[in-house]
């Protein structure tokens, strides 16, 4: 029983009620289709699905983009007029930023926690459904912009007052605000239930500082989240005020600063580039040591740099703002503290470039793709650096330096971690190798075409181009290095839809060879979701790991001999779990994450179009509340709960769900 | 021949040294040497041509240096040590491990505080130079309503507005400021005022282009009538941002006379692409006749052809645009609230009373006048032409090549948003636009008429 370890637990199956919803539906019991993806709550299958919904939206901000560059590779260009441009490269950035970056890292950390610390399923599953699903609410809400009277055009940091009604009184904005406060509600829900899922549910015997670095970022990540998107969340619902009902936070005719809206806007704006670029920090702390078969060079370093970065990027959001007229104090406290963030980043660094020293490094993809994150990282940091310097800001900031930066630290840095994660556990997740060789033409394209595409921005914005321009004349001589990095961003896109071409090339193979078994552990890794057979079956883990190494994985892998030297004593295949989930009890499919979650954008519509949609709206909201409420979290109706199998394991994992 | 074999020749040759290779160009990083080799660059930031953008420069030269040091050493590191030690993993003997090494303390404690005591070196200076780039003519800004003959050196107000840029500055000596709110002094709380209340209408107005005397310290007051732009003279110092609402402070000098171009940096919507301006630094007593003659009211008209563009000016351009006319014969007769009634979300357009001295119209995208050889039907944006009247200033006569631009200025007259994205039309929620409105019922003649008027106002 879990009140045996004094933790909180339902007993299974005892207090609760078996009467059916509501008495209206049945509870979704489908074992594949449509129907369960939509209803499931699997953490895995979540995974998969926020993965697949950022490569859809990858897709919209990658045309967006190239519709940019194309527009600016030449002088004078009419592809794009003023309006399309300004609603496109907004769209790009916050599609890219909140529906891209920031959801493949959920997609990430969904699938891999839950393994990497040995537990059958996050804390809240349902909530866990939850939050996926409120998050394709709002991205499809604000995409639906692009046919309902134009995209927002007011940047995605949507400067005040600019984003006011009276100088944008198109629903543009309103979609931006609207779609995004949607989605930051599944950040949020996330966030506590992954927390909570660390916290709670590791395997006995992984303390903290046995934790998978990945873990430990998405830990830090999921902190970040709790805290900065409330800072947006309350941005966003003084902008809906305003624009929606008359409210005047922005209006500086009745006195407002419009300064208000860009401090809370980089609150939020600075913790998100560190949160969108720690889960591939950790995605490369698990690559790189895996390949280079060494254990990461100073893991308490690796650990607390990371929690260190997650503090500090609360402290420099003003390193935004050097050009706000912030007066001069302010800018210097905040030029110091951004060049300060710079030590625990570059300890990171220096640190993978030593887990790599002396090493025996096999140059799989995963692997080119972790490399190429450390060295354009660190051009993106270098670049950073220069930005501190608030005097030199003055001239770089705006401009396309700027672009070039931030798309090195989060292409170069963030993306490129991600593709190498995908190809590190596509085996795991989907039960087939992705193709080396196509892996190894994609790596080079997407290096080469990222370099030419955003190396030549760097000269472009000191020799004085802003940023968010539709078009520039000639005479001002930034014609031939447009053109040059527009050539590159088309090969950086092909590069990049090779991501999608290869898993569709590899899995149909795959299923031609018969679906072959890549076994559970076809890198000869480190961390304890190898140690389960692949694709990961449902019930993730038969027994509970126990844990007593740091990369425990490897640790029962290879043991030192009689002479003291460390052999090869177990192959992983001889060690895997056979992947029998006999008795296993899982928490039950639900109808209500998915009916909640779309409730939201129609409440949203209601509040720009006509306060009548509001009533479907909540009538929808408030059922599904009800009827989540009075859902049990298991479905005894299936045969399947037998906690026998539960109670026999010692760790934390038995509390499934209590909420 | 190969670059590299070009370099080793290079560094045989007696005459190498690290100074001969900065004076080619070899700064730092092989994109910053086309940035600072580069001379058809008007907006380059490495071509500092003033004091504050010197500096800046300065700051940061260095730094460049330290910048190329890590990126060979850390790039360059890491990519050797991951080829050097890279293995086969086909034909790999799992036994055949790497020394297990799983850290350092001592290593990392050093790679810790070394970048931090080399940051915080950096930092001495760089907080240094933040306060010097704050630095102003006078150490006390001139308190409001003091004339700013009191104070020393030039003021000028700077104004952005969607999407051109207006520019006051005080000759009359009393201040930028009025007593807005009537209670009799001029002070602070006036400031806090919507802007039309509270700017002095006695002051020059200009538009576009900022004219400076060279060599001197001009310092600037910036605000924004509507929403946030910011003010970027690349060679001549670093931004501000203009925030409605608020009044920065910043400075700009040119160390000789000559055009230094700029563009708006702060996304400020529609238009923000074609917010450009320049500012123009005139030799000391030039910029004083310049300023001079700013000052003076606009003459009235002896052609006919111009006094028919006047009255029609006054029947159809008068609700936004002032012309500093002396009224005598009150065809051009302001009411005395007259920026509140103007139906703009920034209540204002071009004080147009010295249109024809300016080189740009339009936020700076069309030239007022066309050089020697160029298509006044040529839709491309042609300010690239510019009279340049610093130049005009040395050399009169150049003036006799360039032809007064009246194909586009009818064009932008009869229908400005065709010729410039913007919001002309009135929001019917808020009364108010965000343009210039098309005038489809002016005829051709009219419209000739009406230019002709333009070109008086010199």
């Amino acid at each position: 029983m879990a009140s045996d370890n004094g933790q909180l637990a339902l007993p299974p199956g005892s207090s609760v009620t078996t009467t059916s919803v509501l008495g209206a539906w049945a509870r979704p019991d489908k074992p594949t289709g449509l129907m369960n993806w939509v209803t499931t709550v699997d953490h895995k299958k979540i995974g998969i699905m926020y993965g697949a919904a950022s490569l859809f939206f990858l897709l919209v901000g990658g045309v967006a983009a190239l519709m940019i560059r194309i527009q600016l590779a030449t002088p004078d260009s009419t592809f794009l007029s003023g309006d399309a441009y300004n609603r496109v490269y907004t769209m790009h950035g916050t599609v890219m930023v909140f529906l891209v970056v920031m959801p493949i890292g959920a997609a990430f950390a969904n699938y891999l926690m839950p393994l990497q610390i040995g537990a059958r399923d996050v804390a809240f599953p349902r909530i866990n459904a939850f939050s996926f699903w409120v998050f394709l609410a709002g991205g499809l809400m604000l995409n639906t912009s692009w046919f309902l009277g134009g995209g927002p055009d007011g940047g995605w940091f949507n400067y005040a007052p600019n984003n006011g009604i009276i100088y944008s009184p198109g629903h543009g904005i309103d979609f931006w605000n609207m779609g995004l406060l949607i989605a930051g509600i599944g950040s949020m829900t996330g966030a506590v239930n992954l927390i909570t899922t660390v916290i709670n549910m590791r395997a006995p015997g992984m303390t903290l500082m046995k934790m998978p670095v990945f873990t430990w970022m998405t830990l830090v990540t999921q902190f970040l989240l709790l805290f900065a998107i409330p800072v947006l969340t309350v941005a966003q619902v003084l902008l809906a005020a305003d624009r929606n009902f008359g409210a005047n936070f922005f209006n500086v005719q009745q006195g407002a600063d419009p300064l208000l809206w860009q401090h809370l806007f980089w609150i939020f704006g600075h913790p998100e580039v560190y949160l969108m670029i720690l889960p591939a920090f950790g995605i490369v702390s698990e690559i790189i040591p895996t390949f280079s078969r060494k254990p990461i060079f100073g893991y308490p370093f690796m650990v607390f740099s990371g929690i260190a970065i997650g503090f500090m990027g609360w402290g420099v959001w003003a390193h935004h703002m050097f050009v706000s007229g912030l007066g001069p104090l302010s800018v210097s406290a905040f030029t110091v503290g951004t060049m300060f963030i710079a030590v625990p980043t570059g300890v990171k660094i220096l640190n993978w470039l030593f887990t790599m020293w002396g090493a025996k490094i096999i140059l799989s993809t995963p692997m080119l793709f972790s490399i190429a994150l450390v060295t354009q990282f660190t051009i993106g940091g270098l670049s950073g650096v220069s930005h501190a310097i608030a005097p030199h800001d003055t001239q770089q900031t705006d401009t396309y330096y700027i672009v070039a930066h931030f798309h090195y630290v989060l292409f170069g840095g963030a993306f490129f971690g991600f593709v190498g994660g995908i190809y590190f556990w596509a085996p795991k997740a989907f039960g087939f190798l992705m193709n080396e060789r196509f892996g190894k033409v994609q790596f080079w394209m997407m290096v080469i075409g990222f370099n030419v595409t955003f190396a030549p921005m760097h000269i472009l914005g000191l020799q004085g181009m802003p940023r968010r321009m539709q078009t520039y004349s000639a005479v001002q001589g930034f014609g031939m290095w447009n053109m040059v990095a527009s050539i590159g961003a088309f090969i950086l896109g092909i590069g990049t839809m090779l991501t999608v071409v290869n898993l569709y090339t590899s899995h149909r193979a795959w299923v031609r060879q018969g679906r072959p078994n890549v076994g559970a552990d076809p890198w000869d890794a480190r961390t304890i979701e190898w140690s389960i057979p692949s694709p990961t079956p449902e019930h993730n883990f038969d027994t509970d790991p126990v844990v007593t190494h740091l990369d425990d994985w490897w640790h029962r892998k290879y043991q030192k001999d009689e002479n003291g030297k460390l052999r090869l004593v177990h192959t992983g295949e001889e060690l895997a779990q056979a992947g029998n989930g006999e008795g296993v009890h899982l928490p039950a499919p639900s109808y209500w994450p998915i009916t909640l979650a779309f409730s939201l954008p129609i409440i949203g519509y209601g509040v720009m179009y006509t306060f009548w949609l509001l009533i479907p709206g909540i009538l929808l909201m408030m059922a599904a509340l009800f009827g989540w409420a009075f859902e049990p979290a298991d479905n005894l109706d299936l045969d399947d709960h037998d906690h026998g199998h539960d109670d026999q394991a010692g760790g934390a994992e038995k509390e499934l769900e209590t909420v | 021949m190969s670059i590299r074999s070009n370099l080793e020749q290079l560094m045989r040759s007696r005459s190498f040294s690290f100074r001969s290779l900065r004076r080619v160009c070899l700064v730092p990083v092989l994109a910053l040497v086309l940035a600072s080799c580069a001379d058809d660059k008007p907006l380059n930031t490495f071509e500092p041509r003033g004091p504050k953008a010197q500096d800046v420069y300065d700051l940061m030269n260095p730094i460049w240096y330290v910048m190329l040091v890590v990126f060979i050493l850390v790039v360059g590191g890491g990519i050797a040590i991951a080829f050097m030690n890279r293995v086969d993993g086909d034909t790999l003997d799992p036994n055949d491990l790497p020394e297990q090494v799983h850290g350092n303390t001592k290593l990392e404690i050093l790679w810790t505080i070394a970048p931090a005591v080399l940051l915080a070196g950096i930092s001495v200076f760089v907080v240094d130079d933040i306060w010097n780039l704050e630095e102003k003519n006078d150490p006390e800004p001139c308190a409001v309503g003091e004339t700013s003959a009191n104070c020393d050196g030039l003021d000028v107000m700077v104004i952005g507005q969607q999407w051109w840029w207006e520019y006051r500055y005080d000759v009359d000596g009393d201040g930028f400021f009025v007593d807005g709110n009537g209670d009799g002094v001029v002070d602070d709380r006036d400031r806090d005022l919507p802007l039309e209340f509270v700017l002095d209408p006695d002051d020059v107005a200009t538009a576009t282009e900022l004219v400076i005397p060279a060599g001197e310290q001009v310092d600037l007051l910036l605000t924004s009538r509507d929403v946030i732009h910011s003010f970027w003279i690349p060679r001549l110092n670093g931004k501000r941002d203009t925030v409605p609402g608020r009044w920065h402070t910043w400075s700009l000098n040119a160390d000789s006379p000559g055009k230094y171009t700029g563009w708006c940096t702060e996304f400020c919507g529609l238009s923000h692409a074609r917010m450009r301006m320049s500012t123009i630094a005139l030799e000391k007593d030039e910029f004083e006749a310049w300023l001079a003659n700013q000052a003076s009211a606009a003459e009235v008209p002896s052609d006919p052809e111009a006094m028919a563009g006047r009255e029609l000016f006054a029947a159809n351009c008068m609700s936004c645009h002032v012309i500093r006319d002396d009224g005598a014969d009150g065809i051009i007769d302001y009411p005395d609230d007259f920026a509140a009634n103007v139906p703009l979300a920034s209540h204002a357009a071009p004080d147009l009373t010295h249109f024809a001295s300016r080189t740009t119209f339009a936020g700076g995208i069309y030239a007022t006048y066309l050089g020697p050889g160029t298509d006044p039907n040529d839709d491309a944006f042609p300010a690239e032409n510019y009279l340049d009247i610093s130049e005009l200033a040395q050399n009169p006569t150049a003036a006799d090549d360039y032809r007064w631009n009246s194909a586009e200025l009818k064009r932008w007259v009869s229908n400005a948003p065709s010729r410039k994205d913007m919001h002309s039309e009135v929001d019917p929620e808020s009364g108010l636009g965000r343009g210039m409105l098309p005038f489809p019922q002016l005829t051709d003649e009219q419209l000739d008429q009406i230019v002709a008027y333009l070109a008086t106002l010199d």
